[in-house]
């Protein structure tokens, strides 16, 4: 793996935003604060081909066999007020371009109330509450290292800058079985939404990016080409590029705390005939998302999670419609957790250039162990194979088809 | 700190007021003869009991698992209450019940100083942060109380005299009033409960099924 560091004013920011909230933290009554924070180590046994990371085309994190961070994070809850929070995670990671910054910023309002009905706020930079996955502190999986490829590209490519507004009701409350939220939410940036899953395809992994991160993806011709369609082999995926403002609006319920439903339908309304001086386009997503957990036991729970949306850039340059969806089942036995993930994606391109292939599919199997030492201290093992099929491999002279698989074994110390 | 809080409320259930107490004890039966697991049973004194010692103890409601421990806790009215957090995460504990209302941070270690609780009556408990965490406290006029076991049954040790027998338990619905029972204690003595209505539905399943992997 190439461990770069170029740092930039961007990331000095990151650093300072850094001092600055973990000083807040320090300045305010200690009881007040909850820090955490997680690091893993992995050893990985990879296959050979170039990740997407490094310019290539494989759809996994790591390339090569080697010892690494997988995870650096701190998060921290600072309580302002009575009813108003701060949350953050900080990030570290040696691999992708923007190594020190913030996956999610925001200050969360949540007033007491006697009513059944509530109401709650947040604000800043926060993923929408898509996933049943991503349920460990720092948005990380507690069930496998390589996450769903919906989850996956969230990850990469999806944060909300913005406003989300919720009204609740916890139905313990109302003497019923049934919890809801409603949930709606405008928000700024995010334009570049889809160019990852267009190009390069689904992938799988669990490297979040940061605040102002750059993904890289394979130079292939037809999207570099300055005749072409004239575009970076990369995607800084949370510029604001059309001052247009997107939304999404959320439905969850819950029967007690063993089943949850949450659906989401997504529009970032970006235009798609917008183009950045990086000749970074916005690009026109939509989806409806659609999540279940279920509880067969106290030990045992079945995951799923289905997408399906569309993206269009340009005059319909590229224009995809995707489907992916996941079904993970996940036993724990005393500090034992075992989870296995099958995982199935598409994207199917309608678009007016044939020769920027944009077709690509596959599907994964994740098996993890995970072992509680004790509190602080956790190890694990995953297997995961996937076999994927990305037509614009083509254009690198690259076989179409790729078999990938990954082990990695991984330390995990939290506090 | 937190052993010695145990001690305390265990203790609380078996206190003896009187060298010449005298055992009460009281079944409680839903409308469908079943019987009713915590349902507070306590004994209101009519005047000619001479009470010689009152609860003094600080009863505890942790926070145990993301749960409130244990779900229903009757104390008797002027006592406190400390709110332990056995969690590593934080609890906002709050109440808007009117015979006592109250916010409370409860972080991580955190040793938040006992609240007294100078009213009768329910005190329904809820938590900002796990909206389905929720529990009651039950604040009777009298030190002799107790709660009933999974049989529906109870024995607290009274002194000779006249009370009036109550129940209490947030799925009943029969009228509260209505469903006291006055005695006159002179011996050991045994008497039950039948409710007529129906019981609320049962939402203990809601901490049969709560884990830490919830939100984010």
């Amino acid at each position: 793996m190439i461990v770069k560091h170029n740092f930039n004013y961007k990331t000095l920011i990151a650093i300072l935003m850094f001092i600055l909230l973990f000083s807040l933290n320090l300045l305010t009554p200690a009881a007040a604060n909850q820090v955490g924070g997680i690091v893993q180590v992995y050893i990985a046994d990879t296959d050979s081909w170039q990740s997407y990371q490094n310019n290539g085309t494989g759809i996994l994190r790591h390339d090569d066999d080697t010892v690494g961070i997988q995870q650096a994070l701190l998060h921290t809850n600072i309580d302002l007020a009575s009813n108003v929070s701060l949350n953050a995670v900080a990030h570290y990671y040696p691999d992708g371009e923007q190594q020190v910054g913030f996956s999610q910023l925001s200050l969360q309002y949540k007033p007491l109330s006697p009513n059944k009905i509530k109401f709650k706020a947040r604000g800043g930079f926060f993923y929408p509450r898509l996933s049943l996955e991503n349920v460990d502190d720092g948005w990380l999986s507690p069930y496998t290292y390589t996450q769903s490829a919906i989850n996956s590209w969230v990850g990469e490519e999806m944060r909300t800058l913005g406003l989300e507004f919720s009204i609740y009701s916890p139905g313990r409350a109302r003497r019923s079985p049934w919890s809801w939220e409603m949930i709606g939410a405008a928000f700024k940036g995010n334009d570049p939404l889809g160019t990852l899953i267009s190009w390069r395809g689904f992938a799988m992994h669990d490297r979040q990016s940061l605040n102002n991160d750059r993904v890289n993806f394979a130079p292939y011709p037809t999207v570099i080409d300055t005749d072409f369609i004239w575009h970076p082999d990369y995607v800084e995926p949370f510029h604001e590029l059309d001052r247009r403002w997107g939304f999404y609006t959320g439905l969850h319920l819950s029967y007690f705390n063993q089943s949850s439903f949450r659906y989401y339908y997504y529009d970032n309304q970006a235009d798609p005939l917008t183009v950045n001086s990086q000749r970074l386009y916005g690009w026109r997503t939509k989806f409806h998302s659609l999540s279940f957990q279920h509880k067969l036991n106290s030990n045992t729970r079945l995951i799923s999670q289905l997408m399906t949306g569309s993206t269009v850039m340009g005059v319909k340059f590229v224009y995809v419609d995707f489907d992916a969806w996941y079904l993970m089942l996940s036993h724990q036995v005393s500090q034992h957790r075992i989870s296995l993930r099958y995982d199935r994606f598409m994207v199917i391109e309608d678009d007016v250039f044939p020769t920027d292939m944009n077709n690509s599919d596959g599907y994964g199997l994740t098996l993890a162990w995970r072992y509680d030492l004790d509190d602080n201290w956790q190890l694990g093992i995953e297997q995961h194979f996937n076999k994927n099929t990305a037509q614009n491999r083509a254009q690198l002279d690259l076989p179409i088809d790729a078999n990938q698989q990954q082990t990695l074994l991984v330390a995990q110390f939290r506090w | 700190m937190k052993c010695i809080y145990k001690i305390f409320w265990f203790s609380s259930a078996f206190i003896c007021f009187n060298a010449l107490a005298i055992p009460v004890t009281v079944d409680v039966f839903s409308n469908t003869d079943k019987p009713v697991f915590q349902t507070v049973v306590y004994l209101e004194p009519e005047g000619d009991v001479e009470i010689t010692q009152e609860h003094q103890d600080i009863a505890v409601m942790d926070q145990v698992d993301r749960q409130f421990m244990p779900h229903i806790l009757p104390v008797q009215k002027g006592n406190k209450v400390v709110f332990p957090n056995s969690d590593s995460i934080k609890h906002h504990v709050y109440s808007f019940s009117p015979a006592k209302q109250f916010e409370l941070k409860l972080y991580k270690d955190s040793d938040a100083a006992p609240l007294p609780f100078e009213n009768q009556g329910e005190v329904e408990l809820g938590c900002n942060v796990h909206d389905w965490m929720l529990a009651y406290i039950w604040v009777v006029d009298t030190p002799f109380f107790a709660k009933t076991d999974q049989s529906g049954k109870v024995t607290i040790d009274v002194p000779k005299g006249h009370y009036s027998v109550k129940i209490w338990h947030p799925r009943i619905q029969d009228d509260l009033d209505a469903l006291t029972q006055k005695v006159s204690i002179e011996a050991p003595t045994s008497m039950s409960f039948k409710l007529q209505e129906k019981l609320l539905q049962d939402l203990s399943f809601y901490e049969q099924r709560a884990d830490k992997l919830t939100d984010y």
